[in-house]
């Protein structure tokens, strides 16, 4: 900083120019001195003082300097909500009660196996294993529930839901253990399993299919409708912070250009330090601030898009394909609904993976095969459109390479399980249902094996997935740690160097 | 924004001498206030990106349909049924209530249609979710899952499962799907005796001349409300998802919805629209929320 070295070249305007000011001593008392200094603020003369109109122009820097560290701040307490919604609050919720509805499935696909496969007790994976799977099951579901309640938090529509499954899950248990003293009682030999077995079964099953699945999928769906509502909202606030950035960092900048252009007139001055590392300082803050924005903006983009999107799709897409493979089993186990469960099959396969039929062509199964196994067959990452349902989804999202690729071993593998499926029921349609339930549980073929190594693809696209979403979170978080103080901060510390910079020019007046 | 620093030019009025300075600090005065205009604009135009939403609404367009009994049926200029039930349920929920609903009969083939271009806000309409459709149409729900079943005369014991239909009399309405489930799906031979609407079928029914009449529970049941000579065999075997149709892209207002159907079931007031509309007709009624499709 430096000393004045001149008189003002303006010196007689200051007290000359404004005659009619009141001056401080006719104030008598504090209250009337206060009210007349407010009339002398409201009447702007003290505007045609050189002091004057650099205090003013002080107040203004400093209040667009403060603007621009409130919209930067703003738009970062965005980026944080959006990125504490979609990767630590429903982005969890979303794998919580995807776990659970997985459970759930699991546990009547057990009893089904179980079942189905009555004394004969090495069938498949056999009884032991699948009573084991089963108390598995039924301690994951619990552990999911219980997560799903927490993090339900303060949503009663959700905690009410989620109490419900618990309520339902306890009947299921219960019908369940009948079932399974009727099916010892029985020990009937595999696939003739007696009728009050099959009905006590049925109830169990529907309720599972008509109350608790849909249920724990119902949260999931929401969970997902949270992450996307949040993302839209918080993603467009953070992009248009990005503007208000920018307008109030033009604003602060014009501001002390301007103002630092006036002074050098006006003190034939050339540069001022304090204005000049202000000035400097603001661009700083501007470009980092916008920097950072579009930088979250993006991790945003890549969390949803490239992550929890498809982590969602690959999450519905295995915990259906459960629910079809077990619909294979109660097949066999109910030949009185046989028609309903092989529907049953037909419509979550379709919601797998989806190929309009011609129209002469009637829309069942046997359709079904043959439109499916060519178009997971024949896929090729370029063509984005040859299949709908969620493995159709997917493809769209997918980016070639990696992806892709791990798509492509989805779709082989589904066409095998699909085969499988068709190879089953020509076996029950041509009156061998033993030679179908061998068939289903494995013996002699490689059913279970092929639909396990279905769902390990399935695991395995969708891990890709998720750790494109882990890195984005981890790196929005990042982005974001510390950028709670750097806006006021700086802020202080330009308005700091703008009082700085003015100080002298205005001891010139003797006044400060 | 702070735009303008207006007192800073007027100041120099009475001083001729400054008046390069006052034009230029007018100048930053007018530069800061058309950069912020921008800002401004783009601050203003967020809230409006949902244009074609049924959220927010003031009034609501509903396609119901308005010949089928329990489910739409237009009696005296008023449309009644489950569907209107739900309808009216839904946008009460989404701030419209019943006074500034209008229900406009949607016949199944324009349905995209009308969602498309707008003629209808939404479509309650037993409108099922299918992979096609879901390509055109935003999909809440299903707010009920309706099975395909068959309604018989109560006399008439030879039916009892869909494989009992062969060589039978059904009614084969035009444009309807659900005979071709039994003859073409299944390979059933069912002689189909075409008719062009569903009430058509009825009078056949009951006199005779068709055995039996198969298509959605929710629809058979809706008939045979205040029919006793005529059962339902309560032998379903498909899934028929309705949903509530909106126009694509409109996930904002469909998972609304979602959560108005997760209520709808929880509050009672599902059971109690069903039970109106179809108690003591044999359908098996399903009272706890359907599983959604999810909104694409």
């Amino acid at each position: 900083m430096t000393t004045p070295t001149r008189q003002p070249d303006v010196p007689a305007e200051q007290p000359a120019a404004t005659p009619g000011t009141p001056p401080a001593k006719s104030a008598g008392r504090p209250l009337e001195r206060q009210r007349g200094r407010l009339a002398t603020l409201v009447r702007g003369r003290w505007l045609k003082t050189v002091p004057g109109r650099i205090r003013g122009w002080t107040a203004l820097a400093v209040v667009t300097v403060a603007a621009l560290a409130l919209a930067l701040m703003l738009g970062l307490q965005n980026a944080r909500q959006g990125v504490q919604t979609i990767g630590h609050d429903a982005g969890p919720q979303v794998v919580a009660t995807g776990n659970l509805y997985f459970a759930l499935s699991d546990m009547d696909a057990q009893v089904a196996d179980i079942l189905l496969i009555g004394r004969d007790q090495t069938l498949g994976i056999g009884r032991t294993e699948s009573l084991r799977r089963y108390d598995q099951a039924r301690s994951d579901a619990s552990r999911a529930a219980i997560q799903a309640a927490q993090l339900a938090g303060k949503d009663t529509d959700r905690q009410r839901t989620v109490q419900e499954v618990i309520d339902g899950l306890g009947e299921y248990q219960r019908l369940v253990g009948q079932a399974l003293v009727l099916n010892d009682q029985s020990a009937h030999p595999a696939g003739e399993v007696p009728g009050p077995v099959v009905g006590t079964y049925r109830q169990a099953s529907d309720l599972m299919k008509l109350e608790l699945l849909p249920k724990a999928y119902n949260l999931t769906l929401d969970s997902g409708a949270t992450v996307r509502q949040s993302y839209q909202e918080k993603r467009t606030s953070v992009l248009a912070a990005r503007y208000w950035v920018l307008a109030a960092g033009g604003g602060a900048l014009l501001v002390l250009v301007f103002g630092q252009l006036a002074i050098t007139r006006e003190f034939r001055r050339l540069l001022n330090p304090g204005l000049v590392l202000a000035t400097v300082g603001t661009i700083l803050l501007v470009a980092v601030g916008v920097g950072v924005l579009n930088a979250q903006a993006g991790h945003l983009l890549r969390a949803k898009r490239d992550g929890f999107d498809s982590v969602l799709t690959m999450s519905r897409a295995r915990a259906i394909s459960h629910s079809a493979f077990a619909d294979e089993s109660r097949f066999l186990l109910d030949p009185g609904r046989a028609d309903t469960y092989e529907q049953n099959y037909l419509d979550k396969a379709s919601a797998i993976l989806y190929v309009e039929p011609p129209k002469d062509k009637p829309a069942n199964l046997a359709t079904y095969y043959a439109l499916a196994v060519k178009a997971a067959t024949t896929y090729r990452p370029d063509d984005r459109s040859a299949f709908l349902g969620l493995l159709g989804d997917e493809a769209r999202q997918v980016r070639e390479g990696k992806e892709s690729d791990a798509l492509a071993s989805v779709l082989r593998a589904y066409a095998t399980v699909l085969s499988n499926d068709q190879r089953m029921r020509a076996l029950v349609a041509s009156g061998d249902r033993r030679g179908a339930i061998d068939f289903r549980m494995g013996r002699g073929s490689s059913a279970i094996r092929d639909f396990d190594a279905y769902d390990a693809a399935l695991r395995s696209l969708a891990a890709t997935h998720s750790a494109a979403f882990d890195r984005a979170i981890h790196q929005a978080d990042g982005g974001l740690s510390g950028w709670k103080v750097v806006p006021p901060v700086a802020a202080v510390v330009i308005a700091a160097l703008v009082l700085v910079g003015v100080r002298p020019r205005l001891a010139e007046f003797g006044r400060i | 924004m702070p735009s303008t620093p207006q007192g800073v030019p007027a100041g120099t009025r009475r001083s001729p001498g400054h008046r390069p300075r006052t034009r230029r600090l007018r100048a930053a005065s007018v530069v800061l206030a058309m950069a912020c205009a921008p800002a401004a604009l783009a601050g203003c135009s967020l809230g409006s990106s949902d244009q074609h939403s049924i959220l927010h609404r003031h009034s609501l367009v509903i396609g119901v349909k308005g010949d089928q009994p329990g489910l739409g049926l237009l009696v005296n200029g008023h449309y009644q049924g489950f569907d209107v039930d739900v309808a009216t349920y839904v946008a009460t929920r989404l701030g419209v209530p019943a006074s500034r609903i209008t229900f406009r009969t949607t016949p199944s083939s324009v349905r995209e249609k009308a969602i498309e271009d707008g003629t209808v806000d939404m479509v309650v309409a037993t409108y099922s979710i299918t992979p096609a459709r879901k390509t055109q149409v935003t999909f809440a729900g299903p707010y009920y899952v309706a099975h395909q079943d068959t309604l018989v005369r109560t006399s008439d014991r030879s039916i009892t499962s869909v494989h009992d239909l062969a060589r039978k009399k059904i009614c084969a309405v035009k444009g309807s799907n659900s005979w071709r489930r039994i003859t073409d799906e299944r390979s059933i031979p069912a002689v189909p005796v075409d008719v062009a609407t569903y009430s058509d079928c009825m009078p056949l029914l009951m006199n005779g001349r068709i055995d039996a009449f198969s298509t959605d529970d929710l629809i058979l049941a809706g008939f045979a409300a205040g029919h006793p000579d005529v059962h339902l065999i309560g032998a379903p075997f498909t899934d028929e998802k309705y949903g509530i149709g909106m126009r694509k892209g409109d996930l904002a207002g469909c998972e609304a919805v979602n959560r108005i159907l997760t209520g709808m079931y929880q509050d009672g007031s599902a059971g109690r629209f069903l039970d109106h509309w179809f108690a003591d007709t044999g359908a098996k009624l399903t009272t706890s929320v359907p599983q959604f499709e999810g909104c694409s």
